[in-house]
C-alpha cells in the first residue's frame, strides 16, 4: 500500500443508520497528515451530493473531495435532464462506478464511503461503498479507521424503526466510542439527519460528548504533595 | 509506522529557579488503538532524580527495572544517592551496550544535584547525551513540543509558573499528535517537596 504520508487523510470514523422516517449520518472531524493532526474540530466529512443525498467520506482527502465534486456535477446535469432530484440509489451507483473504475489509479490507501439520503420512492436508504467499488445496501453502515471498534456495539444497539432522536443519539454515541478508542478519530461529532421534511445538520463539540471524561480506564488520580525531609547519609569519615 | 511510534508518547522536562518539572502524557496505544489512558512514563529513581522514558513501552519498563537495580546497588556500595550527572552517564552506557540491538526508548532525565541546582538531559536510543539548560523533550510529539517550549519558556521561573508553562506546553503539543494525549502527568520538584499533579486534557 503506497501511502502518501504527506497528504491529508480523513480516516476517522463515519456512521450511517436508517430509522423509521429517514437516515442519520455521522462522522468525527479529525484530519491527519501522517500522525500529525492537521485539523481537529472544523473539518466536515459529510458532503452534500444532491438536495437529500449526502456522502460520508473516509480516506485520502484529495481523492474524496474530487469524488464528491465530480458526482455532484453529474447529478446536477441529471436533475436538469430528468426534472427531479436524483435517487439515492443512482447517486450511490455513481460513487461506486468512480471507485471501481479508478481502483488501480488511486494508490493512496483505504477509501470507504457511505452514501445516505432520502428519496420519494424508497424512503431513507444507506449504501456503503467500500474499497474497490463494492456497493452494499444496508440498514446501518460504518467505515473508517475507528469503525472496527464499534462494529459489535452497533450490531447490538441498532433497532428497526427507531425514532429520529434515538437514531441521532445512537450515532453520536457510536462515534464517541470510536473517538475514545481510535487515535485517528477525534474532535467534534457532526450529524446530518435526512428525512421527508428536509435536512438537519448538527455539531456536537468535543466537550459535550458522552465519553469526553472517560473514567473507565483510569486508576484513581489524586494530587500528592510529598514534603521531603533532609535524609543524607554521609560517607564514613576516614 | 516506526517502532518508536508503536505505543505513542510525549515527555518534556523544564528547568526553573531552583526547581524542575517533568511531564508526560498518559496514553498507551497499540498502533492506532488506545489501550490504556493512565500509563505511567515518569519513574522515580530517588527523591531528587526522575527519569521519563518515551518510546516502546516494554523497553521503557525493562530499562527502568535495570536502572533501579543498578541504582540500588550503587546506594549499597556508596551509601548515598546517585548524582544526576552520574546517573545520566549510567543510562548512556547502558543504552550503548545494546548498540546493535537497542532499547527503543528515548530517556529524559531530570534531577537536583547536591547543591539543589536543577539538571536535565535527554538522549537518543543509543545513548547520545544532550544536556540543556532550559528544556528537553522526547516522544512522538517531540516536534510540536520543541516549538511550543521554545516559545513559552522563560528562564528562572518560580515553581507555580513553571507548572503552568509545562502543562500548557504538553497539552498543546499532544493535541496535535494522534498517538499521545489523554491528559498529562506533571511532577514539580523543588528542594523541599515533590508535587505530583494529573492534567485533564482532550480525551481523543
Amino acid at each position: 500500500m503506497d501511502l502518501h504520508l504527506n497528504a491529508p487523510y480523513c480516516m476517522g470514523t463515519i456512521v450511517g443508520v436508517t430509522y423509521d422516517d429517514g437516515v442519520v449520518l455521522g462522522a468525527d472531524s479529525r484530519m491527519t497528515i501522517g500522525m500529525l493532526v492537521a485539523n481537529d474540530s472544523v473539518s466536515d466529512k459529510i458532503t452534500q451530493l444532491t438536495d437529500k443525498v449526502y456522502i460520508c467520506r473516509s480516506g485520502p482527502a484529495a481523492v474524496l473531495e474530487f469524488v464528491s465534486d465530480y458526482v455532484r456535477n453529474i447529478l446536477d446535469q441529471q436533475t436538469i435532464q430528468f426534472g427531479q432530484p436524483a435517487t439515492v440509489k443512482a447517486t450511490a451507483n455513481l460513487v461506486r462506478l468512480f471507485s471501481y473504475k479508478n481502483t488501480n489509479a488511486i494508490q493512496m490507501g483505504q477509501m470507504g464511503m457511505i452514501v445516505g439520503g432520502w428519496d420519494k420512492y424508497e424512503g431513507g436508504q444507506i449504501f456503503a461503498v467500500a474499497q474497490g467499488g463494492t456497493i452494499l445496501k444496508l440498514p446501518y453502515a460504518i467505515d473508517g479507521s475507528g469503525s472496527s471498534g464499534i462494529e459489535g456495539f452497533l450490531d447490538r444497539a441498532w433497532k428497526e424503526g427507531m425514532s429520529k432522536d434515538k437514531a441521532e443519539k445512537l450515532v453520536v454515541k457510536a462515534v464517541s466510542l470510536a473517538i475514545a478508542s481510535d487515535a485517528a478519530s477525534g474532535g467534534a461529532v457532526r450529524t446530518v439527519t435526512i428525512n421527508s421534511d428536509g435536512v438537519r445538520k448538527n455539531c456536537y463539540p468535543p466537550d459535550s460528548l458522552p465519553l469526553c471524561d472517560d473514567k473507565r480506564r483510569r486508576t484513581k488520580t489524586k494530587k500528592t504533595t510529598t514534603t521531603r525531609t533532609e535524609r543524607r547519609i554521609d560517607a564514613p569519615k576516614p | 509506522m516506526s517502532i518508536f511510534e508503536y505505543n505513542g508518547s510525549a515527555v518534556v522536562a523544564m528547568v526553573g529557579k531552583n526547581c524542575f518539572a517533568i511531564a508526560s502524557d498518559r496514553r498507551l496505544g497499540v498502533n492506532l488503538q488506545t489501550i490504556a489512558t493512565d500509563f505511567q512514563r515518569i519513574y522515580k529513581i530517588h527523591d531528587k532524580l526522575y527519569i521519563g522514558l518515551s518510546g516502546l513501552a516494554t523497553d521503557a519498563q525493562t530499562l527502568y527495572q535495570r536502572l533501579v537495580f543498578r541504582h540500588k546497588l550503587y546506594q549499597l556500595r556508596e551509601e548515598r544517592d546517585m548524582k544526576p550527572e552520574t546517573f545520566a552517564s549510567l543510562v548512556s552506557a547502558l543504552l550503548y551496550e545494546k548498540r546493535f540491538g537497542p532499547y527503543f526508548c528515548q530517556p529524559v532525565i531530570a534531577g537536583l544535584d547536591d547543591d539543589d541546582v536543577p539538571f536535565i538531559c535527554t538522549m537518543d536510543c543509543l545513548g547520545a547525551k544532550e544536556l540543556a539548560k532550559d528544556f528537553v523533550v522526547s516522544g512522538t510529539a517531540s516536534e510540536s513540543l520543541y516549538g511550543v517550549c521554545e516559545s513559552m519558556y522563560k528562564p528562572n521561573m518560580e515553581s507555580e509558573e513553571l507548572f503552568e508553562t509545562i502543562s500548557q506546553a504538553l497539552l498543546s503539543s499532544v493535541d496535535r499528535d494522534c498517538l499521545s494525549g489523554w491528559g498529562g502527568h506533571v511532577l514539580l520538584v523543588t528542594p523541599t517537596e515533590v508535587v505530583e499533579r494529573t492534567l485533564k486534557g482532550r480525551m481523543d
